[in-house]
């Protein structure tokens, strides 16, 4: 199904590559690209609200999870910091899209990371042990790692980083949303869709620094998302990934949507006044032909709510 | 009340001390699981109570500090204890009494009497204990059975338990069918729910800790209850307390029939030749009240003036205790470390300066159990033989969570302050140092500032500057080199337990700069306009 889906997507995008001519900027209900990714960009203070919207113009849950699936949605929740600092993907960001899984009759929803910090003192404190519990879903669970279930597995399509630990559940979830909440870094520049997946794989992970931009690349091989939403509710804006001061967070109220891992990241760090190049696991992917990252040749459909 | 009616009520009370035995004993053993992060900022539960009850502990230390702690007031009540109802704290509540009376049970040891090994030993170390502490050293943490009992259990016994568990979850989870896996999983998080540990925890004199706790075990086969008739210091003042008390136990006399089964029934040894019963010993257990034939053993609300009061050392062995006491602290100012400190002793955030907290801490551990990245450990000899099995950070176990005040709230003694968090944040216990020899950016010309990403102070203390650089192959590359801001830098040691290097690290944290000693102050050219003088 995954490499159906992604023979379909390079096909797409090669004849992408061949209509470019035009530039289409899209609003909401505009015309469509052919062959560009769909991405939803909502702007909502409700961020309830935003993310409903935002994976509906999608196309809805039901899109991308079947009842009795098992599905696992992976935010961002590295650090024992509270919601407002930015760290972590905003609690209600992810409750939202927990429930939508849960409504599309989903069987299992698990939450997880691997967190940086102590991981009790950051789910506590990011708010996610709360969201998760207030769904009120038995379904719905947010578990911390097992370290058990770290594989030692081949990355067979990779170019640098060849094999590494990456958590089973993961890799065996029939619907894998990702949601990372868009943030500053010292390396990287910021953090996005990419780098989240740091949060399932296991081993000395510091070392994938070297060559950051190509390893994240060759990890996007292997763990494909279903889903990508990326918070940007509010950002950091320097001092990341885990930040503290409120004097580097601006609100922007955003919520991105796309299937295109690249395309979320890429449009993501327009929101940083950056240019999607600047990002270099944004261009290691793209030239792995894993998605789109030129915001031209993208499908961007915006709404306000 | 005639000899059937004494021997229900007997049988009743010795029942009752079994249950509240026990469950003083699951209370320990709750408090004890307890002592970790519990979903909150602050502990939930009064996990270090039993160490503030402990009126050996609160002598000890009081003496060394010559001040009142007000901490450790709950001693008082196991004082008063003692002078109302003798050494029933050791018959009826000690977690370790009621531990190594289960031990005993488990392998059926028979009482039968022997004599005390060494009867005055516990009088000795308790004299030892109160005069090294007047000279400033207290000694109490390393034999005081709370100590020797927490210390084994919180870093060997306990991390133990967890490693084998773990283990045998994950060869079933690993190789066993999936049948067996629908009962062994369950049973594995709800264990995991109850009484694992969050995660495995490593601890640098887990062995030692584990030794000493086990010679207490394995020397009950020479006797039962040896560590409390022969060792226990504890046990000696509680019965110094227990002497000039108002209750005690009314044994054998003449008129008796000479069986002496209260003699040979008796696990501290307390029933001597002529069937008297010496409250310095008497635990209150009740064992005799009920194997007495004749059910002529009773409680005995005044105390006869006849009989053993005091400590019942000889002059000379007194003397000879107290001369001894002496000469570890006329020593220990002497040696180096009195000078030069061990720059890699860093202490928890809140700790008093050096010889205050050694003064302080007792030794239980629990600020070791409950640091929740695993970064306290107990020192070897860093910190003198006097400091053995005090904490300090080893930050590449483990580092100093920015938002966490545990340690500080676990400690009974306020050896480690207690801090608002926001003070924590701003309190610094040391300084991180790059070795550029193996610093990826510097040595190897290769990206990495996985430091900088974890720094945790909002402005970050670790930072990088962007140069050129002419790597192995002769191109000119930009590189991100980081560098430590001295006035942000706390000291928490999460770069180094994060550094990626798989060895030594490339940058580390030392006791520099830590504001419990202006002597480590770092050298600040701002300041000293003239550092020659």
């Amino acid at each position: 199904m995954k490499r159906r889906r992604l023979l379909k997507q390079m096909l797409l995008l090669s004849a992408g590559f061949t209509l470019a001519g035009p530039f289409y900027r899209i609003n909401g209900n505009g015309v469509r690209a052919a062959g560009a990714p769909d991405i939803a960009r909502v702007v909502g203070a409700d961020y309830g609200t935003a993310v409903k919207e935002a994976v509906d113009m999608l196309g809805g849950m039901k899109q991308f999870i079947s009842p009795g699936q098992n599905v696992v949605v992976k935010p961002n929740i590295g650090w024992d910091r509270n919601p407002d600092q930015a760290a972590n993907t905003h609690p209600v960001v992810v409750r939202t899209l927990v429930e939508m899984a849960c409504d599309a009759g989903a069987k299992t929803v698990r939450v997880f990371d691997y967190t940086c910090n102590e991981k009790r003192r950051s789910y506590n404190n990011s708010g996610m042990t709360e969201a998760i519990a207030s769904i009120g879903d038995k379904r719905a669970k947010l578990v911390h790692i097992d370290q058990r279930k770290f594989k030692n597995t081949r990355i067979p399509e990779a170019k640098a980083l060849k094999e590494w630990d990456i958590y089973k559940d993961a890799l065996t979830a029939d619907c894998y949303i990702n949601v990372p909440v868009a943030k500053h870094h010292g390396l990287s520049r910021l953090t996005l869709g990419l780098k989240n997946s740091m949060g399932v794989i296991g081993g000395r992970r510091g070392r994938l620094h070297h060559n950051l931009g190509q390893n994240l690349a060759d990890l996007a091989t292997l763990i494909k998302p279903e889903l990508t939403v990326i918070d940007a509710t509010r950002i950091l804006l320097d001092n990341g990934p885990q930040g503290g001061s409120l004097d580097d967070v601006r609100q922007l109220d955003t919520v991105l949507a796309s299937v295109d891992p690249v395309a979320a990241d890429a449009l993501a760090t327009t929101l940083f006044e950056l240019e999607p190049k600047v990002i270099s696991s944004t261009v290691a992917a793209y030239e792995m032909g894993l998605g789109e990252m030129d915001p031209g040749r993208m499908n961007i459909m915006e709404r306000s709510v | 009340m005639n000899r059937a009616v004494r021997k229900i009520r007997y049988r009743l009370l010795s029942g009752a001390r079994i249950i509240v035995q026990l469950a003083a004993l699951a209370l320990f053993f709750f408090l004890f699981i307890k002592t970790d992060y519990t979903d909150s900022d602050t502990l939930q539960y009064a996990v270090n109570i039993l160490f503030r009850l402990d009126p050996l502990l609160a002598l000890a230390t009081m003496l060394a500090l010559k001040t009142v702690i007000a901490l450790m007031f709950p001693a008082v009540i196991i004082v008063v204890l003692s002078l109302v109802s003798g050494r029933s704290f050791c018959g009826w509540l000690c977690p370790m009494g009621a531990l190594l009376d289960c031990w005993s049970r488990m392998f059926r040891r028979k009482s039968g009497h022997s004599p005390t090994r060494f009867p005055d030993l516990p009088a000795v170390l308790l004299v030892i204990i109160v005069v090294s502490a007047v000279l400033g050293v207290p000694l109490a943490g390393y034999i005081d059975p709370f100590s020797i009992l927490v210390r084994g259990l919180s870093q060997a016994v306990y991390p133990g338990f967890n490693e084998v568990t773990v283990s045998f979850f994950t060869f079933t989870y690993d190789r066993a069918p999936e049948s067996v896996n629908l009962v062994t999983e369950p049973l594995y998080a709800f264990l995991q729910k109850t009484v694992l540990p969050a995660d495995q925890k490593y601890y640098r004199l887990g062995l030692i800790s584990l030794a000493v706790l086990g010679a207490v075990f394995v020397l009950e086969f020479y006797q039962r209850r040896f560590f409390c008739r022969s060792v226990c210091p504890l046990g000696a003042l509680l019965g110094w307390c227990a002497g000039l008390g108002l209750l005690s136990v009314q044994g054998g006399d003449d008129t008796c029939g000479r069986c002496r089964i209260c003699r040979t029934t008796c696990r501290m040894g307390a029933v001597d030749e002529d069937r008297r019963i010496d409250p310095q010993r008497c635990t209150l257990c009740m064992d005799c009240f009920t194997a007495c034939p004749r059910q002529i053993i009773a409680f005995d609300p005044v105390r006869p003036v006849s009989g053993p009061v005091g400590l019942s050392l000889s002059r000379r062995r007194f003397m000879g205790s107290a001369a001894a006491a002496v000469i570890l602290p006329s020593v220990i100012g002497t040696r180096t470390l009195a000078v030069q400190p061990d720059p890699l002793l860093i202490r928890p955030p809140g700790s008093t300066a050096e010889i205050e907290f050694l003064q302080r801490c007792v030794r239980c551990g629990q600020c070791m159990q409950v640091c929740i990245t695993n970064g306290l450990q107990p020192v070897m000899l860093r910190a003198g033989v006097e400091g053995m099995f005090s904490p300090y950070l080893v930050a590449r176990t483990g580092y100093c969570e920015f938002n966490c005040t545990l340690c500080g709230q676990v400690c009974p003694t306020g050896a480690i302050a207690p801090l608002e968090k926001e003070e924590k944040h701003r309190f610094k216990i040391g300084h991180a140092w790059f070795d550029k020899n193996l610093c990826l950016p510097f040595a190897k010309n290769t990206p990495c500032i996985v430091c900088e990403e974890h720094c945790p102070t909002p402005e970050k203390a670790i930072r990088f500057q962007t140069v050129s650089v002419v790597d192995e192959a002769g191109e000119t590359r930009s590189l991100k080199q980081p560098y430590v801001v001295d006035d942000l830098c706390i000291g928490c040691g999460i770069c180094e337990t994060m550094c990626p290097l798989p060895g030594r690290p490339g940058i580390f944290v030392t006791s520099d700069g830590e504001v419990r000693n202006p002597d480590n102050r770092l050298p600040s050219p701002d300041t000293e306009t003239d550092v020659y003088g």
